[in-house]
């Protein structure tokens, strides 16, 4: 006798439960969480290196770094003072929430202002993951070349600000900014595009500034809704 | 990989409070946006269960499309699979997208030869 029994259940539901969990933990502690998602190689550590600096003054920062193997990105960002969790995810391509809440649990980097989360380097799989983050960043470095949006549909559609990385390389490449913006706009039209170097430092300053506003504006509607 | 392991896992449990009979055929919902490849999946899922208790067993995935629509025209634009237009092709303004976040387990049809003979079974049918 067979049967078929009707799930609709998504299938990342316990995983997203947790995310749940993460979440109303983060909206406590008053901490604003971003995930940074992009392919290896295009400045997340090197763009949170110089978030630390511009930031560290005004703003209590921790960062949780995700990677295949090595320490060498918390390491880092430790050097900039800034408390930073590795997680080692053993050969696995992207972060889950069960790992987030083990670093929590292990390094008790909460209460913070801001808890960046950089992903484990890699377009895909990363995107299907919630992290209780308050939203996604999107990394693309021009290096990367002028087609990755439509070709990475999902990381862009809904990550929340996409960070165009390395630009002081730009004369050196055929890499037309105008038309990635197209293609962000179509995929997401109510998403930030942004334009940093973190090694002339261009654009870092609209960059701190749009997480200072959003931690604000996290605090100011927490405050209300108390 | 991972999202096999949770689909099965997700199955498993159906199959559970259902009698926990054997697992023949899943159904899937899968959208464009869910950053996830159907074939890799297919791939992943025999990985996943082929030294379980429900080795064989089929997964169907349903691909669903994203929807690109004119904010300003209102309409559903048409586009080939997989490319995307940057503007309206009618009225030349920003496009939105819809849908294609579809991660679902839809079904499972469960085999119940391990079942005591009885009735319980086909009741809880859904």
């Amino acid at each position: 006798m067979t049967q078929v029994v009707t799930v609709k259940r998504r299938a990342l539901a316990a995983s997203e439960e947790r995310a749940a969990l993460l979440r109303r933990r983060f909206n406590e502690a008053g901490t604003l969480v971003t995930n940074l998602i992009s392919s290896p190689g295009s400045g997340k550590t090197t763009l949170l290196e110089a978030t630390a600096r511009h930031m560290k003054e005004r703003h209590t920062l921790a960062v949780i770094e995700g990677d295949v193997a090595t320490e060498r990105d918390a390491d880092r960002l430790r050097a900039l003072g800034v408390p930073a969790h590795q997680i080692l995810t053993g050969g696995a391509c992207h972060l889950d929430a069960r790992q987030v809440e083990g670093a929590l649990e292990e390094a008790g980097l909460l209460p913070v202002d801001i808890l960046f989360i950089e992903n484990v380097g890699n377009l895909i799989c990363p995107t299907t993951y919630d992290l209780g983050e308050d939203f996604k960043v999107a990394v693309l470095s021009v290096t990367e070349g002028d087609d990755k949006p439509f070709k990475y549909p999902a990381i862009f559609a809904r990550a929340e600000v996409t960070v165009v990385s390395k630009i002081d390389l730009l004369p050196h490449l055929p890499f037309d900014v105008e038309a990635v913006d197209e293609q962000l706009r179509s995929l997401n039209p109510t998403g930030t595009i942004l334009r940093t170097s973190a090694t002339t430092g261009e654009g870092v300053d609209a960059w701190c500034e749009l997480l200072a506003r959003r931690l604000s504006d996290k605090r100011d509607s927490s405050n209300r809704g108390s | 990989m991972g999202i096999a392991l949770e689909i099965y896992r997700v199955c498993r449990e159906a199959a559970q409070a259902h009698g926990g009979g054997r697992i023949e055929r899943v159904r899937v919902e899968i959208g464009e946006l869910a950053a996830v490849e159907p074939d890799l999946l297919m791939f992943a899922w025999e990985a996943a269960t082929t030294e379980s208790p429900d080795a064989g067993a089929t997964l169907d995935v349903a691909w669903c499309s994203a929807v690109q629509r004119c904010a300003n025209c209102g309409e559903e634009k048409q586009r080939s699979e997989g490319s995307w237009l940057r503007i309206c092709p009618d009225c030349g303004m920003p496009l939105q997208v819809s849908g294609g976040d579809q991660l679902d387990v839809i079904d499972v049809t469960l085999l119940g030869e391990d079942e005591e003979p009885g009735d319980a079974v086909v009741e809880e049918a859904g």
